[in-house]
């Protein structure tokens, strides 16, 4: 593995989460599953690690692409952020 | 980006396809956005034909890539759409794995 590998690997895990939110938009959920999975085998596979909307606006459960309003809640409380997929679980995340 | 030469190794799922030869009739000729990917099919949207299952080992698949703006003849302008076509055979693999192979090692 070389330079070009990581890049390819880097534009691929990009176009992966575009493709996982249009797939939501799209009422493709199921589809939007598929990418974020295959996006984060491809990190793993290339020790890359995946950039922080992707983390952020992804379920650790059920591996759902977030988006909110559509399928996850956003809620503001004391000291962080909680973001509730549509499957139940929560993720919080500090403000700093 | 996705260019002639980092196809078979990028990202497939997306795409505009056309499956410009087969081993089987049937397939010829099929064309829409790549959905999904296995190790050894690529499953293709078409309009209004719904999404069909294509194996990769026999079919030869025409990609179009979007143009960049390198060779754009005017500024702001995009460069025209480039077709890529790509033996199936080479896009054999698993779809995380793909970016790794380079295609030209000598060892299996």
């Amino acid at each position: 593995m070389d330079a070009s590998d990581r890049t390819i690997a880097t534009e691929r895990i990009r176009r992966l989460q575009e493709l996982a939110r249009e797939a939501v938009r799209a009422d493709r959920p199921d589809r939007a599953r598929r990418y974020v999975r295959l996006a984060r085998r491809v990190a793993e596979r290339h020790r890359l690690t995946l950039p922080h909307r992707f983390r952020r606006f992804t379920c650790d459960r059920c591996d759902a692409y977030l988006v909110p309003g559509r399928n996850a809640r956003v809620r503001t409380r004391e000291g962080h952020v909680v973001v509730t997929c549509d499957c139940g679980e929560h993720a919080r995340y500090p403000y700093d | 980006m996705p260019t002639p030469e980092t196809l078979p190794r990028h990202e497939l799922i997306g795409l505009p396809v056309r499956v410009a030869d087969a081993t089987h009739d049937g397939y010829v000729g099929l064309g829409g956005r790549v959905v999904d990917e296995t190790t050894r099919t690529l499953a293709v949207d078409g309009s209004g034909t719904g999404v069909r299952q294509v194996p990769k080992a026999a079919a030869t698949f025409e990609f179009r890539l979007p143009g960049t703006g390198d060779d754009a003849p005017a500024h702001g302008a995009r460069g025209a759409d480039q077709f890529v076509t790509v033996a199936g055979e080479r896009l054999v693999a698993r779809p995380a794995r793909r970016t790794e192979h380079r295609g030209d090692s000598i060892w299996r």
